[in-house]
């Protein structure tokens, strides 16, 4: 594998094509997460009240808050890098330059890891907006941190899934077989202690439980020992995935 | 003069697929060299290992000096590619597009300022340099596309199938630019299916057919050496090969059938005219010979698949 500073070239071309739907994107990227506030936060939350002595929001909105790098990070790899691809040859013109394909896949990661950090950077301020604070400025410090950490794996997920993609449809099984499933069982919306414990047990294997549990502990200043273990599960994911993301992906490049 | 280019039995399989066949040539410093074959010839294949983007499944590529393969940035770094496909970013204007390539080539940003603006005038482009690339027709993306594979000042231009889908105007600006390239002491590497285009453009060439190089040489000595000056073709029905072909074919150096036409090949072809004139054929038809007609004699008249 060879990577070089080129990585960052690649994602500034992004940047730069990014500021034409910059407001069409935010608002796509709000959407659903807003949806979840309200619905869930508002409705449940009359029901569950509190939550561990804190109103119900403060449970959700780093859950969602997550979610919603996960959701952005990911859509961006799959759909944004398949265009670039295929549609519109994007990555051809890349490859015949110094830059490698190692540094296009990694350059156009770390674009999917921005785009999930703007998303969840929006959820926040809305949350902030609806009085829901982050416990300390160094909390919307590691949070941001976490963010940009967690749509790095996601993302590379994401290339893994695009690298065998024939076309979108392929998009749909990946969406509705892990990504959906992981949205319900991660513990967003509620906690998992309640579920039985096979449930409990495959909840440990979705790396959304892992992120959803660190973004909750940030944000509510409410650190403990399992934290550790999430982190580590995360990272060894992470390298795992953005390796094999990014070589998977020189396969499909390379011919 | 210099060996920029050199392969050996260089060799291209795709899964099972022989698309490149063990072809070998040499490519000299600042020469206008041009593969020429039909569709699936394997010349865009070719050039594609010559530029380092796909790696070769046999045989020996050495490129300005060293051994190519898909990790040598050293390579990319001096040529400069003209893809057969439009490969332009639909999301940046023209200018941005010339921009982001400068970043991938690492060319600080005066210079790439500089660069982009002689450029644009160089392809006359400058009065669309803020345009959207869908607002362009397909000759100025062509244009563009020179003028993105020149950014880097390239010691190496690869140019597959410049003028594809071009009209005669555009054709010829896109020719003169090449030319002027050359003049300037770029390698120009052409690959072509228009026969004009290498007689325009080309030192030498070589006939690529099914993934191998059938002839190789100057566009004049292969006309010369495989057709000869002249061509006459005479439009008459096979039945009437046997009483036709005792009479003219002596005199010819060559000759062919395909459908309802016979070829002849000659280098002085006024005996032969004579004896048509004699026999009152009513749809002849006489002309210098070209390249186009090296290219069918040797891949075949008819359509090829
Ligand atoms: N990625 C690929 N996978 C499988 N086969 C391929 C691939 N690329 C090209 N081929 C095949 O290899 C052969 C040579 O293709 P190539 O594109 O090099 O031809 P070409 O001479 O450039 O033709 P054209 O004039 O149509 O551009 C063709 O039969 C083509 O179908
Ligand atoms: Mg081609």
């Amino acid at each position: 594998m060879t990577f070089s500073r080129r990585i960052v070239w690649v994602f500034w071309r992004n940047l730069v094509s990014y500021k034409r739907f910059v407001l069409t994107t935010f608002l796509a990227s709000l959407i659903q997460p807003l949806f979840y506030l309200i619905t869930f936060g508002i409705g449940m939350g009359a029901y569950v009240g509190y939550f561990g002595g804190k109103p119900y929001l403060y449970f959700l909105v780093p859950g969602v808050l997550t979610t919603s790098v996960m959701m952005s990070a990911t859509f961006e790899c799959l759909y944004g890098t398949f265009v670039k691809i295929v549609h519109e040859k994007l990555y051809d013109s890349l490859i015949a330059t110094p830059v490698s394909a190692e540094d296009a896949v990694a350059g156009d990661i770390a674009w999917g890891a921005f785009r999930g950090l703007v998303s969840g950077g929006l959820m926040m301020v809305v949350a902030i907006f609806m009085g829901i604070l982050p416990v300390s400025l160094l909390s919307v410090l590691l949070l941001v941190l976490l963010m940009v950490f967690v749509g790095v794996l996601f993302g590379s997920l994401a290339m893994i899934v695009t690298a065998f993609a024939p076309n979108f449809d392929f998009f749909n099984y990946y969406s509705e077989l892990v990504i959906t499933p992981m949205l319900f069982f991660s513990g967003v919306f509620f906690p998992l202690d309640k579920f039985p414990g096979w449930m409990k047990a495959l909840a440990q294997f979705m790396p959304l439980t892992h992120a959803v549990a660190i973004a909750r502990a940030i944000f509510n200043g409410d650190y403990g020992r399992g934290l550790i273990f999430n982190f580590l599960v995360i990272l060894a994911l992470e390298i795992a995935a953005f390796l094999a993301g990014v070589r998977l992906m020189k396969r499909r490049l390379i011919k | 003069m210099s060996v920029i280019i050199r392969a050996d039995s260089l060799r291209k399989k795709y899964g099972d697929f022989v698309a490149v066949d063990g072809i070998s040539f040499a490519i000299e410093e600042g020469e206008c060299f041009g593969f020429l074959g039909p569709n699936g010839a394997g010349k865009t294949t070719t050039v594609r290992m010559i530029h380092c983007v796909s790696p070769k499944s046999g045989g020996t590529l050495t490129v300005l000096g060293s051994e190519a393969h898909v990790d040598n940035r050293a390579v990319k770094q001096r040529t400069g590619v003209i893809p057969q496909e439009i490969t332009l970013d639909n999301d940046l204007t023209v200018r941005e597009n010339l921009q982001v390539h400068a970043h991938f080539f690492a060319i600080p940003g005066a210079e790439a300022r500089r660069r982009i603006l002689e450029l644009l005038r160089f392809v006359e482009l400058e009065k669309r340099r803020d345009s959207k690339i869908s607002d362009l027709s397909t000759g100025m993306k062509r244009r563009l596309l020179i003028a993105r594979a020149l950014l880097n000042q390239p010691r190496l231009i690869i140019a597959d199938e410049p003028t594809t889908g071009l009209d005669p105007q555009a054709r010829h600006l896109i020719w003169q630019r090449l030319r002027q390239l050359k003049g300037q002491g770029a390698t120009l590497v052409l690959t072509t299916q228009y026969m004009e285009e290498a007689q325009q453009l080309c030192d030498r060439i070589v006939i690529m057919h099914q993934g191998r190089i059938l002839k190789a040489g100057a566009p004049s000595r292969l006309i010369e050496e495989e057709i000869g000056r002249e061509v006459a073709e005479v439009r008459a029905a096979p039945e009437r090969d046997a009483a036709l072909l005792p009479r003219l074919a002596p005199l010819a150096r060559g000759h062919e059938r395909v459908g309802d036409t016979l070829y002849f090949y000659c280098d002085d072809g006024r005996p032969l005219l004579k004896a048509m004139l004699e026999l009152d054929l009513p749809d002849t038809v006489h002309r210098p010979a070209s390249l186009e007609d090296v290219f069918l004699k040797l891949t075949g008249r008819s359509l090829i698949e």
